[in-house]
């Protein structure tokens, strides 16, 4: 079943993409679930298209986007949304969550609105919403292999921080931490992340993928490192299981993806429920 | 009246329609808003395409079912993802956010199957995802004003008790509100508020309309009264204005209500921002 991903370059590509977006994604979950901001993802996957909006609206007029994959500009724009975020939370002191609803609202709503310019309501918008198995070629693969690399890189790196931050906010700001720093190459890392993961998942669900692994993992894990390891774990096989049905069935990945993490969820609901008992 | 009614073309009917979710939506928005509930709306609204997908798929596949209106089990849907998303919040007590993700990637993967199977063309799925007025059928208007009249109704019943919880569940509880039944006709009302307003501005964009008024207008309000009324007001401006635009300009209606909206949120924030600046100066001249 599987053997035919590696028949063709086509899908070798995606299927290579889908093992790294399977370890990246869920990797940098664990952190933006235990530090509350699992919404985040959302957010800032939904301004991306207002990106890749933007992008195909220029492209109609300037030649250089033409040529340009989407995806950059939509990376651009959810690092933009993330920053916005923060300043959003400043005005809104006392009603700090309405930042999200309000970047995630307006992302689409200007979103649609370049679209409609740009006549782009065709399948090419449905395949950056819901995903495609044969969108990556061989330039959007070497750039997920590099970001793969330096997204990994940065987080071993900055690991302690970033364990400290989540758990003891105050206290690791005490003992000198940077806070603000870390957070933002932090949220950029988020955003380059989903960039890279929506054209094989879809914008609509790339969070998805950065939220229900850890989910799961959460039922079973019996300390942070184990949360990393499952959730993982869970990722790469709800990408893989997802992308083989998606090609033999014929549906979008995106969709089938989550599907099989869902189920993934349900079962290590019922199962731990048992335990419990 | 009912000649009357047909008489409408399909522009006075969407602009009815429109005038009736400007109304609605920032209503149920204030009291999403003192919840700290607004992102509810965007969880349950992608739930509710799965209903539509399911509604589609099994109206066009199964020849008995020819009758389903996608509205209706799309209703269906998001008032039991409300539910789930109670029933999630107690399975992770404590991490209570992720309920909201999970129902929301849940609704839209499901989505996603159920359309890609579903030999039927882009326009209309695109039709359902970001709006149009052009498509309200008199059959639609009739559910939008129904809906709308039931909700202010039970609105209009249950404003006290709704109000008390709102703000302090626990002192609602001890005075006798069963907060239980209520905070079940609240999952009910916002089922209701997103199927009703899905046809006309989308249902990626549902939780804007909800969201935006009220988050523009709590920058004013001094009472909740007030965050309300602001917020119809604003609600209102923003579907007119961007009915018009999207008229005129020929852009999806619902993305140009949504950036209506925000550009009336940005503009109430330089307003106060102006103000609170001017006051300041007064204060320190005299």
């Amino acid at each position: 079943m599987i053997d035919v991903f590696f028949q063709y370059d086509f899908l070798r590509y995606s299927l290579f993409t889908g093992l790294m977006i399977g370890f990246l994604a869920p990797f940098l979950g664990v952190f933006l679930v235990v530090r509350r901001l699992s919404l985040m993802a959302d957010a800032l996957s939904h301004i991306t298209l207002t990106g890749i909006a933007f992008s195909m609206l220029l492209g109609r007029h300037v030649t250089f986007f033409t040529a340009l994959n989407p995806v950059y500009m939509g990376m651009v724009f959810s690092v933009a949304g993330s920053l916005l975020i923060e300043r959003l939370r400043f005005v809104y002191r006392f009603y700090k969550e309405l930042a999200i609803p309000i970047i995630l609202s307006a992302g689409i709503g200007l979103g649609v609105v370049f679209i409609s310019l740009a006549d782009g309501f065709n399948n090419d918008l449905f395949n950056y919403l819901f995903g495609s198995v044969v969108a990556i070629n061989q330039t959007d693969f070497y750039v997920v292999v590099s970001l793969t690399a330096v997204v990994t890189g940065l987080i071993i790196l900055f690991y302690k921080e970033l364990f400290f931050l989540s758990f003891d906010e105050e206290q690791a700001v005490i003992a000198g931490i940077p806070k603000m720093p870390l957070h933002f190459l932090f949220m950029v890392m988020v955003a380059l992340v989903i960039g890279i993961s929506m054209q094989i998942v879809g914008i609509l669900l790339v969070s998805a993928l950065m939220t229900l692994p850890v989910a799961c993992a959460m039922r079973l894990a019996r300390g942070f490192k184990q949360l990393f390891f499952y959730a993982v774990l869970f990722g790469e096989i709800s990408v893989v299981t997802g992308l083989v049905s998606a090609f033999h069935l014929d549906l979008a990945p995106g969709g089938t993806i989550v599907m099989a993490n869902i189920l993934l969820l349900i079962g290590t609901i019922i199962l731990t429920k048992k335990q419990s008992l | 009246m009912i000649e009357l009614l047909q008489q409408l073309t399909f522009l006075e009917r969407g602009v009815i329609a429109g005038f009736i979710i400007g109304l609605i939506c920032p209503v149920i928005g204030s009291f999403l808003l003192v919840r700290r509930m607004t992102i509810i709306s965007e969880g349950l609204s992608h739930i509710t395409l799965t209903g539509i997908a399911a509604g589609v798929f099994l109206s066009q596949s199964v020849v008995y079912l020819g009758f389903i209106n996608p509205l209706y089990t799309g209703l269906i849907f998001s008032l039991a993802g409300s539910l789930l998303v109670e029933k999630l919040r107690q399975i992770y007590k404590h991490f209570q956010e992720l309920a909201i993700p999970i129902i929301l990637s849940s609704g839209i993967g499901l989505s996603a199957i159920l359309i890609s199977v579903t030999p039927s063309n882009t326009t209309e799925w695109f039709n359902f995802l970001f709006g149009s007025i052009v498509t309200v059928s008199l059959s639609d208007l009739g559910f939008i004003f129904s809906t709308g009249v039931i909700m202010l109704v039970l609105l209009g019943m249950f404003y006290k008790e709704m109000l008390s919880i709102s703000f302090d569940q626990e002192f609602a509880a001890t005075s006798g509100i069963s907060v239980r039944k209520m905070n079940f006709l609240f999952a009910v009302l916002i089922a209701l508020v997103i199927s009703m307003s899905m046809k006309v501005i989308g249902i990626l964009l549902v939780g804007a309309m909800v969201t935006l008024p009220v988050a523009a207008s709590i920058q004013f309000a001094k009472s909740f009264r007030q965050v309300v009324l602001i917020g119809i007001l604003i609600g209102e401006l923003s579907v007119l204005g961007g009915v018009m635009l999207s008229i005129y300009f020929n852009i999806a209606t619902g993305g140009m209500i949504v950036v209506t909206g925000v550009f009336l949120l940005i503009l109430t924030m330089l307003i106060k921002k102006i103000t609170r600046y001017a006051s300041g100066f007064r204060l320190s001249q005299s």
